[in-house]
């Protein structure tokens, strides 16, 4: 009996622990690439760091035999091949392998044994780039050169934190007054507005953006963060309300009860008794709709878009950092590690609440 | 102490503030430019200091310091403050952004076709209500200001912006310290290049490395190479009619025999059994900036690829211009079209009419505009009055020296075409038929079908 119990849990927890390797090595992958240089990214995988054999060119390249064709079988050291075989390297059977380097006129014999080899060549580069900038050489007609510094990462970060911050906490706030109001005020038409709400997750956002971006433009919110608070805080609100409802009702009704009885007022209740009590679905939905604007990137793109500099948020500076014709993307890999850190921090300062939350109105009664 | 510090900080800040505020113009130097527009001239004495101008475009990071570096000593002899936002995504944005009502007052589009929709929706400004049509006339080559006249909202043709930078496309890189090794020679003619690369299979390499692959605009590099064939075996007239018809009844379709022959032609030099590194099926599954890549590996494993002059970002880190890579002209298939080059270039139109984007627009037109990007690289110069010295890399002014000897010069077909075809169906159309999914007679009528009616 407790061994099949211990077979079990050695069962589930293997299961877990494949399960963990299998989603973390993306990420590896990611960190190992962001701290080697641009030609070893593309050029060989990040699992060319794991020591492995290889083969490894040993002495000077020979002359090959000369006046062989294409199509003819060419015989090396006793081992018959074609040309194409030897140019990808054959097997001598000695441990040992020859590779055809150059064509047929001027190629040479290189000799090559096997041998454990890693490639351990990181810098710090990559990272270097993008938190100081990358230095671009201008060119004078006069033949001097300046250097100039490209942007840093520094202003979209906290222009990052700006938008995001504000655009999580109205919208919880907001969304918390709504689901006490629906779930414990009675007033005609409650249940129509709610299903409207609800009837709002439905609505894609993209179809939104062209008549908002009129108003913004009429209002003057374009490019502003004002703007952008109320786009995500519009676009956030019908999931939040739905979430937060679905938390705030299915609690316990005596305590609000002897809360009224006692002469509380709504705005007591709410303050006092409900917002305490939803800490866990307040705290799961704060995760969610903080890493929905941190790695926003269409609605930025859009109301920061292309009238305010000044104002703009990680993504977009991360998109531009690859260059205009994608030439520098390895540069990705540092920059989504750095902008990976908000979100990690946000996650496990919150992650306490967020199983608990995540069950939020899942289990009725 | 720390009060009286506070209060001198926030007064030097204001102070600052105001010097940037009241810093004033200097004034272009005499007698510079010719036949300027009224506001590029009141621009000119400073009576336009302290405006703004916004700009975006699709040109981010390393070309937006050099641009901003071109246009900095404008700012300074003006007082207009020139404020450019790229982005990757700009294509997109700009769609929504002139929807809403956002619009930069001056854009850069390095797919003109994209403005004629803005153009038919009287959304461009006319620069020829302000510009001098005679300056124009001697600037530009008279090709180019054809491909700036677009029909406007009542059908009338307006000048629908200022070309201020064009790539040439018509050029082979090749590794030259391999290439001079094993002993091969610049091929001038078509047979040349065609017994160049059988020299090369029968060396036992590759002679091509062709990449199409690019995400969502996998396909545009064989367009490329289908417009070079184009000119290179059909007339100008037809090759114009099938890119840019001025009306739907002299359209040349996908489906006629010359566009066809066209890509029979190139179908001869990519399908050849050993021509292209990796054979068809790699054509398709190459990353077109990872294409040139092997002809700088060591033995060269591919010896020649087509590509604009934009590829040498894409080289490998520390190659060198004349010493590891030089480039010759993809050389004329059929003597009878000349020597046809053909190019791509970047369109800035105008979206807010105020006087200082007037003046800027004139100054866009002048070759004084590039003078500093030239010098530095990465741009090429459409204005007759930029100088050949003013380059600062002898590749670049290779290429404006080949186009200045070309015959004709042609803009990217598929940049012309409506979106639906040039950054569309072109794009998949010959994609699939390079990997072999469709037949050649398929994929040009798939191509011909999404063209707007």
């Amino acid at each position: 009996m407790k061994n099949t119990k211990r077979r079990a849990i050695l069962v589930v927890n293997g299961v877990l622990l494949i399960i963990i390797v299998l989603w973390t090595i993306p990420t590896v992958g990611l960190l190992v690439s962001s701290v080697r240089d641009r030609n070893d990214i593309q050029t060989s995988g990040w699992w060319s760091i794991i020591p492995h054999q290889s083969w490894v060119a040993s002495g000077e390249p020979i002359a090959a035999p000369p006046d062989q064709t294409r199509d003819q079988p060419i015989t090396i050291n006793g081992v018959t091949a074609s040309y194409d075989e030897w140019r990808n390297g054959v097997n001598m059977g000695d441990g040992t392998r020859i590779v055809w380097v150059g064509n047929l006129r001027t190629g040479r014999l290189q000799l090559y044994t096997q041998q454990i080899s890693m490639n351990w060549n990181f810098t710090l580069d990559n990272y270097n780039q993008v938190l100081a900038g990358k230095a671009f050489e201008i060119q004078r007609a006069d033949g001097t050169s300046t250097t100039v510094q490209g942007d840093d990462l520094v202003g979209a970060f906290l222009n990052s934190l700006t938008v995001a911050i504000p655009s999580t906490i109205i919208p919880i706030l907001i969304a918390a007054f709504a689901a006490y109001g629906f779930a414990w005020m009675k007033f005609p038409g409650r249940r129509i507005i709610f299903i409207g709400v609800v009837a709002m997750l439905v609505v894609p956002l993209q179809i939104a953006l062209i008549p908002i971006l009129r108003d913004y433009v009429n209002l003057e919110l374009n490019g502003t963060f004002l703007g952008i608070w109320l786009a995500h805080t519009g676009f956030g609100l019908p999931l939040a309300t739905y979430l937060l409802y679905n938390y705030i009702s299915q609690l316990p009704r005596d305590i609000l009860e002897s809360a009224f009885i006692d002469g509380a007022s709504h705005f007591t209740i709410f303050q006092r008794l409900v917002l305490p009590l939803s800490v866990p679905a307040l705290a799961s939905f704060a995760i969610f709709q903080f890493l929905w604007v941190w790695n926003d990137y269409l609605v930025a793109l859009i109301f920061m878009g292309i009238t305010n500099r000044g104002n703009q948020v990680l993504t977009m500076r991360i998109a531009e950092m690859v260059g205009s014709r994608g030439q520098d993307w390895h540069l990705l890999t540092s920059a989504a590690f750095i902008s990976m850190i908000v979100p990690l921090v946000v996650f496990f300062a919150l992650q306490r609440y967020f199983v608990r939350g995540l069950m939020a109105g899942s289990v009725k009664g | 102490m720390k009060k009286v510090s506070i209060v001198m900080l926030i007064a030097l800040v204001l102070s600052l503030g105001t010097n940037v505020m009241a810093q004033g113009a200097s004034g272009c130097p005499d007698g510079l430019w010719t036949l300027m527009s009224a506001e590029l001239e009141s621009a000119c004495k400073g009576e336009l200091a302290g405006t703004a101008v916004t700009m975006s475009g699709p040109f981010t990071d390393e070309d937006e310091v050099k641009f901003n570096d071109s246009i900095a000593e404008f700012e300074a002899w003006t007082g207009i403050d020139i404020q450019y936002t790229g982005s990757k995504e700009f294509e997109a944005v700009i769609r929504a952004s002139v929807e809403g009502g956002a619009a930069p007052d001056i854009a850069d589009f390095p797919q003109p076709g994209t403005v004629k929709g803005f153009a038919a929706d009287g959304k461009v400004v006319d620069i020829s209500t302000f510009m001098n049509p005679e300056w124009l006339a001697q600037n530009y080559l008279a090709s180019w200001l054809d491909m700036s006249s677009m029909p406007g909202p009542d059908g009338e043709a307006i000048t629908a912006g200022v070309w201020a930078r064009f790539n040439g496309k018509s050029l082979v890189w090749y590794p030259k310290q391999a290439f001079e090794a094993a002993g091969y020679t610049i091929p001038t003619t078509w047979d040349e290049l065609i017994a160049l690369s059988d020299q090369i299979v029968a060396d036992g390499d590759a002679p091509w490395c062709v990449g199409i692959e690019s995400g969502a605009a996998t396909g545009w590099p064989a367009t490329d190479w289908m417009e070079e064939v184009m000119l290179r075996t059909t007339s100008l007239e037809n090759y114009d009619n099938w890119s840019f018809p001025s009306d739907v009844a002299n359209r040349l379709p996908f489906t006629d025999p010359a566009v066809k022959n066209a890509a029979e032609t190139l179908g001869t030099l990519w399908f050849t059994d050993n021509y292209v590194l990796g054979g068809r099926q790699a054509i398709a599954g190459t990353f077109f900036g990872d294409a040139p890549t092997p002809m700088f590996a060591d033995p060269a494993q591919c010896y020649m690829h087509k590509q604009g002059n934009f590829i040498t970002s894409f080289f490998p880190e520390g190659v060198q211009a004349g010493v590891d890579y030089d480039f010759f002209y993809l050389p004329p298939i059929d003597e009878e079209y000349g020597k046809p080059f053909l190019v791509a270039g970047d369109l800035y139109a105008m979206f807010n009419d105020r006087p200082e984007v007037r003046a800027v627009m004139d100054f866009f037109s002048r070759g004084e505009s590039l003078k500093s990007w030239l010098g530095s690289g990465g741009a090429l110069s459409p204005h007759n009055d930029a100088q050949l010295e003013w380059y600062g890399s002898d590749v670049e002014r290779g290429i404006a020296e080949l186009v200045s000897q070309a015959t004709s010069v042609r803009f990217d077909g598929s940049d012309l075409m409506p979106a639906a075809v040039g950054s569309g169906s072109f794009w998949k159309g010959m994609t699939d038929w390079v990997s072999g999914t469709v037949d050649l007679d398929t994929a040009l009528a798939e191509i011909d079908a999404a063209w707007p009616q």
